[in-house]
């Protein structure tokens, strides 16, 4: 099984494939047949293993949002090959990533400047409060993405460290 | 007709009524300086009186429906989104260029800003609101709580730092522990932190203190007494200028998170009718005191146990005068739908000139009412903000449910601004058939491309103690079950990877590309 999609942090592999009524989704625990028909007023009905309910579901690139059962969901698919590069990339510590939407209040460090962990980067405001982000390791400070007063979303890369396997291993 | 959910309010009689009067007021136009789903509440009443209804927006909001809805919508600009809705300039140029004889602030932004009230006036504009001084008086934190304590009515044992700055942390040790550090100039929650132990004091008084400065351009402190497990209890008040006040009841607002609160309903679980009429009573007089105008809440902090200066009633209830804010709250829905009163159009009617359209006797509850917070926010991470495009949006509807949107498809969700996209209101015969109405209400709140906290309000409508009323406002944090997120159940995870597999291009097209071939395989299989 070669497609997959991503639910909170967990990954599930499947496949889908035709029947002459409709189709047939192959779980890692079995197969069940399976249909979806749009319906004119923008929602779907759904139908697994016999049973439909109507859902109201939408797509934004690789995301697909569903409202099942009175609550949403999102669902990314993953792309064969985009997964295999996944595995291959460099640490996540490289990058300091905002860990909610806000904007930033205090820059503490620029380019160039060597950090030690747990020593503090910037200063950033979200729900009316302030949460400092500090260093994930020791390292030199490759890039600053933001300025103060700029806004950005959840996951947004604030700031890179160099990649650095030697510093990082300081006590 | 201004019909909210499916219960005509005001009553049809009086709506027609004031509105062949409104053709007299000093006004025949009211600007909105707001956004979101309150500029839509607000121009509701504006339109259904007769008047012509004028919002200012910020590009980032050009596909909120406020600006659809409008008779005139004027583009407003400024170094942030927020920024621009603060900015008295742009927003009185633009009352004055569309022939808007009074301003209406809504919540927040410049709701309660005493020098845009004033040059409101100075425009020659009506301000929809109470009086500057009145809100500089209950703006002030510190002079609000010393005006309600000569007035004989509860506040809490306190310090406060202007009294002797130089004593000011000596004087807080011995308010006792836990206090809670507030702002002066502070509200909604903002810059406020409760300190348990003296050795956390200094520290978190300068924490407070830069969050002060900055939120609110003044640094000035107070502390007080934090009741444990408090209720938080306001009461709505109504004034006019010619020296009426009357209360509309209570509303229980403790269910709350980082001190915001996040379902509000009337009446509360927690007063019996002794109680509550003490409550209300107190509100009113506080108001009455002030010689208070428009439409106003007075907060109580309500605790169960007794302390010294609280009023005490039934059994060992105290309770103690919080603050008071000086306009339309966010909550004030659930109020109308248990009073059948329309606060905006009172609020225009007092804005007029004229005296309010009720006495207290005629202000009568009936049934319950709650109300759910709609937030961008996702509560199994710590109620984080959450942003998107609104992909979908279905809302609910139903017997005795009511939904004060701000959003529409298409529009997108972001950091720029609070993160409450709509109300829910659902209302019943008591407590209880509003909760299982509630809960299919928002079962059926679908909104796709960004995470709401529908699904948390439904497992907080099903936990043991909210059903039994026994909330405080601490009642999340001893509850974190309540925000995790549940586990999935294989059913709907299946359900869900069916969905998600046949809306994938890359899925469907794969599988229809060797449609016969698998076909029959398929069929001979079976």
């Amino acid at each position: 099984m070669h497609h997959a999609f991503k639910l909170e942090e967990n990954e599930y592999n499947l496949e889908l494939s035709r029947t002459p009524v409709g189709y047939c989704l192959h779980l890692a625990d079995g197969s069940v047949p399976v249909n979806l028909n749009l319906l004119s007023d923008g929602s779907a009905l759904l139908t697994v293993s016999g049973s439909s309910e109507r859902i109201l579901l939408a797509t934004r690139g690789d995301d697909v949002f569903i409202h099942l059962g009175g609550s949403a969901y999102q669902l990314r698919y993953e792309h064969p090959l985009q997964r295999l590069a996944a595995q291959s990339q460099g640490a996540a510590e490289d990058h300091v990533r905002a860990p909610m939407p806000g904007s930033l209040v205090a820059l503490h460090v620029e380019p160039g400047q060597s950090v030690t962990r747990g020593e503090t980067l910037l200063v950033m405001e979200s729900m009316k409060m302030e949460t400092t982000i500090i260093a994930p390791r020791d390292g030199v400070i490759e890039a600053v993405h933001f300025a103060v007063g700029q806004t950005f979303d959840r996951d947004a890369l604030l700031l890179s460290l160099e990649a650095d396997a030697v510093e990082g291993k300081k006590p | 007709m201004n019909s909210i959910g499916n219960k005509p309010i005001p009553d049809p009689s009086i709506l027609a009524a004031t509105r062949s009067r409104a053709a007299s007021w000093p006004f025949r136009s009211v600007l909105i300086a707001n956004r979101g789903e309150i500029a839509v509440r607000i121009l509701r009443t504006v339109q259904a009186l007769g008047l012509r209804g004028v919002v200012v927006y910020h590009a980032a909001d050009r596909k909120a429906p406020a600006v659809s809805m409008a008779d005139q919508a004027i583009e407003i600009t400024g170094a942030t989104p927020v920024a621009a809705y603060l900015d008295a300039k742009q927003i009185l140029a633009a009352a004055q260029a569309s022939g808007a004889g009074a301003i209406h602030p809504g919540y927040g932004f410049l709701s309660e800003n005493a020098g845009f009230a004033r040059a409101v006036a100075a425009a020659g504009l009506i301000f929809v609101g109470p009086t500057p001084e009145q809100i500089e008086l209950m703006g002030d934190k510190v002079r609000a709580r010393a005006f309600v304590a000569k007035g004989g009515f509860p506040v809490a044992p306190s310090a406060i730092e202007d009294d002797d700055p130089a004593t000011f942390a000596e004087r807080a040790l011995a308010v006792g522990f836990p206090l809670l550090i507030k702002p002066a100039a502070g509200g909604g929650g903002k810059g406020m932190r409760i300190v348990r132990e003296a050795a956390q004091l200094k520290g978190e008084i300068e924490r407070a203190r830069s969050e002060g400065q900055r939120y609110f351009g003044d640094g000035r402190l107070y502390v007080e007494r934090y009741v444990e497990n408090p209720r938080h209890i306001e009461v709505q008040v109504l004034g006019d200028a010619h020296g009426n006040v009357v209360h509309l009841f209570e509303r229980e607002c403790s269910v709350q998170r980082r001190f915001q609160k996040i379902v509000e309903e009337t009446p509360s679980p927690a007063l019996d009718s002794a109680l509550r009429q003490r409550i209300c009573e107190t509100a009113a007089g506080i108001a009455r005191n002030a010689g208070y105008c428009n439409a106003g809440t007075v907060e109580f902090i309500f605790g169960a146990g007794g302390a010294p200066g609280a009023a005490s009633g039934a059994g060992n209830a105290e309770f103690y005068f919080l603050e008071m804010n000086t306009r339309l709250q966010v909550e004030h829905p659930v109020t109308e739908m248990i009073t059948g009163k329309d606060l905006v159009l009172e609020q225009l009617r007092v804005a007029a000139g004229e005296p309010l359209g009720f006495t207290q006797d005629q202000v009568l509850s009936s049934g319950h009412s709650i109300e759910f917070r709609i937030y961008a926010e996702d509560a199994a991470r710590g109620y984080t903000p959450t942003t998107g495009p609104v992909l979908a949006l279905r809302l609910p509807q139903g017997e005795g449910v009511r939904v004060d949107s701000g959003i529409v498809e298409g529009q997108d969700v972001t950091a720029a601004f609070d993160p409450m996209l709509a109300k829910l209101i659902v209302s019943g015969k008591d407590r209880s058939e509003a909760i299982v109405r509630a809960d299919q209400a928002l079962a059926q709140f679908a909104l796709l491309g960004c995470v709401t906290n529908t699904a948390f309000l439904r497992r907080l409508l099903k936990h043991q103690a909210f059903i039994d009323g026994q909330v405080h406002t601490g009642f999340l944090d001893a509850h974190p079950e309540i925000a995790a997120q549940p586990e999935l159940n294989q059913a709907t995870l299946q359900r869900l990877l069916a969905a998600a597999a046949l809306m994938t291009r890359p899925m469907r097209d794969g599988a229809d590309q060797v449609p016969d071939l698998h076909a029959a395989i398929g069929s001979w299989s079976n």
